[in-house]
């Protein structure tokens, strides 16, 4: 499964949302309910879904959806 | 008493007196970009939207829903439910499916105002919602069926003069604040249009704005403090202010400050706390900027944040202290008055604050005991909405027992201690353990719950919750994302526990009432003094 497809469906089982559609401009604001609060269960879910670790400075440091792909590409070595 | 409707002096006196072309709000998007409205632009679309919620069968006195984040619409749609003498009530949009629920079925709002991307949730507990009518969309230009409506579609159509009574008796219901009891469902507290008078009083007398001041109020609406100090106070006496729609951002939040030579600066602690973790450089380009005061309210300000906030912004900062029922600031420290650190400061004139012990007799001087409020002053909330009984538990002859519990000093200072009830405090939101167990409880693999808040250096308190689990099931990483996911879905963001403690057993009194204090204990590592009611 691509990486953009597994991370919509991450997306979409965290904010509770089927139709949540990623771009890679995409940002908190343009999520309802993507807050500081939700946005650790966000790397949480990330984490479990494929496999890898964020580390603390990580967690924060992503922009945008754009930003977070490239993230977890990198740790997946890709 | 006849008072002035809150839209009419909040808008229509202004543009009466020749000030519909100054600017009210200057609206600072998520992306930083801006609009300028005026008070003529906010006085016309919210005769609009009187007209269309009238024109929708609602009727004075009904209750209608704003569930938006801050928006101009948001404000619009409550001056308009306003003209139209109907009872506004702003919903968190972070809200989950229950807490939605609780809310909007005691409030039985008639019609609920919010964004396409949030009618998924109103729609998951429609049928539960006999009395909802209608769903008004901000953001889709046409109306999706008869039920869900486009407000876009409407205002074309609606006209921008609508007449309302503008002075109206000060009894008169105005608008709901909702919030969380140590037991049961959350309650709606009724504010009346008399209030505005304490609310205007407070911010002159506290805050105390003067001309070309700019005043920026961090507070989302949903929460007393957005709405009492960012929206009516600085509207109702012309001050200038911004809003802006995007949540906590360090990095915007410096540049609004720095950029928009804010002077008056209305904040909560953990947003203070939250900064503090931040780089000291990055406050060295704001220090020489044009701040006069900072406030702050919604949980203690403790000293070491007092200190920290007072050397990096180069000026004083006052917390203050009030709640969703008191409808204005009670508390407070101010200019004139030497700031104690870490304490509440002094009541507001016209207000009477004791410190009563469980038979309503006077504490001495530095022994705490519940911080109590002589009834009457003009914010006070008039009822629970359709919970009478809980409103008159709140009272006690003469006093309103606040539910909290500090004490007084010599000088006449008042310092929080704590609840007196297990209402969790967690970065200014108040959470009713009820709730979060309530989720908790519908989750297959977990068989007991119980939440207690205990100390947290960033978040006053944070969430703990205590979980029993069937023999068969094993607590992990996944299980825990799943409570965390459905906690947030179904009550709120605030309401996510930080810590999971996997326990045998919820421990408990003879009536099957969790013992928090015992949990507490525990948590603390604390004797957990008498056991003997438990099961």
């Amino acid at each position: 499964m691509a990486i953009t497809e597994k991370l919509t469906q991450v997306f979409r089982e965290v904010f509770d949302d089927d139709t949540l559609v990623l771009t890679d401009e995409m940002t908190a604001d343009d999520v309802d309910a993507w807050d500081s609060l939700s946005h650790v269960n966000l790397m949480i879910a990330i984490e479990i879904a494929f496999g890898i670790e964020f580390k603390q400075n990580e967690i924060q440091s992503f922009a945008n959806v754009g930003e977070l792909r490239q993230g977890i590409e990198e740790k997946l070595g890709k | 008493m006849i008072v002035k409707n809150i839209a009419y002096a909040c808008l229509t006196q202004h543009c009466e007196n020749g000030h519909e072309d100054k600017e009210s709000i200057n609206w600072i998007h998520n992306d930083l970009s801006e609009t300028r409205f005026t008070y003529g632009e906010f006085e016309r679309e919210s005769n609009q939207i009187a007209h269309i919620l009238k024109d929708l069968g609602v009727q004075a006195q009904e209750v209608v829903s704003i569930f938006l984040p801050r928006s101009p619409k948001l404000i619009t749609s409550f001056f308009g439910i306003q003209k139209l003498q109907a009872m506004s009530c702003i919903l968190f949009s972070t809200l989950g499916e229950d807490a939605l629920l609780d809310r909007l079925g005691n409030s039985q709002a008639k019609v609920i105002i919010t964004k396409n991307s949030l009618v998924r949730k109103i729609l998951a507990i429609k049928d539960q919602l006999p009395e909802l009518g209608k769903i008004l969309v901000v953001d889709k230009e046409e109306h999706r069926d008869d039920f869900i409506l486009s407000l876009l579609a409407l205002l074309k159509n609606a006209d921008t003069d609508f007449e309302y009574p503008h002075q109206v008796d000060g009894e008169m219901p105005a608008f709901l604040q909702y919030t969380s009891g140590s037991t049961g469902k959350p309650k709606g507290a009724l504010h009346v249009h008399g209030a505005i008078q304490d609310i205007i009083q407070s911010f002159q007398e506290i805050i105390k704005p003067e001309a070309d001041d700019l005043y920026w109020c961090t507070a989302d609406p949903a929460w007393i403090t957005g709405l009492s100090y960012g929206i009516i106070a600085p509207l109702s006496t012309i001050t200038d202010s911004i809003q802006f729609s995007g949540t906590y951002n360090a990095d915007h939040w410096l540049k609004i400050l720095k950029d928009k030579q804010v002077n008056i600066w209305y904040t909560a602690p953990t947003a203070l706390r939250m900064l503090m973790q931040e780089d000291d450089e990055k406050f060295v380009a704001i220090r020489s900027n044009s701040l006069k005061r900072i406030y702050s309210v919604g949980e203690p300000l403790n000293p070491e944040i007092y200190h920290w906030g007072k050397k990096v912004f180069s000026t004083e900062v006052y917390d203050n202290w009030f709640q969703s029922e008191t409808g204005s600031i009670m508390i407070a420290n101010r200019p004139g008055l030497a700031v104690k650190p870490g304490s509440m400061g002094k009541p507001r004139s016209g207000i009477e604050v004791f410190i009563l012990d469980d038979d309503m007799q006077a504490r001495p001087v530095g022994l705490q005991g519940h911080l109590t409020l002589r009834k009457g002053w003009r914010s006070m909330f008039r009822t629970y909405f359709h919970k009478e009984d809980a409103y008159a538990d709140k009272f006690r002859g003469e006093y309103y027992i606040t539910g909290d519990l500090a004490y007084q000093d010599e000088e006449g200072y008042f310092w929080y201690v704590s609840r007196s009830d297990d209402v969790i405090n967690t970065a200014g939101h108040l959470v009713g353990p009820f709730e979060v167990e309530s989720a908790l409880l519908e989750i297959d693999e977990i068989a007991d719950a119980a939440v207690i808040g205990a100390d947290d250096p960033l978040l006053h308190k944070k969430i703990v919750a205590y979980i029993v689990l069937p023999e068969e099931v094993k607590w992990d990483r996944t299980l825990e994302l799943k409570c965390r996911i459905y906690i947030s879905n179904k009550v709120s963001t605030v309401a996510i526990p930080s810590e999971f403690i996997i326990t045998g057993k919820i421990p408990k009194n003879q009536s099957g009432k969790i013992l928090r204090r015992v949990l507490k204990a525990y948590y603390e590592g604390e004797d957990p003094g008498d056991i003997s009611t438990m099961e």
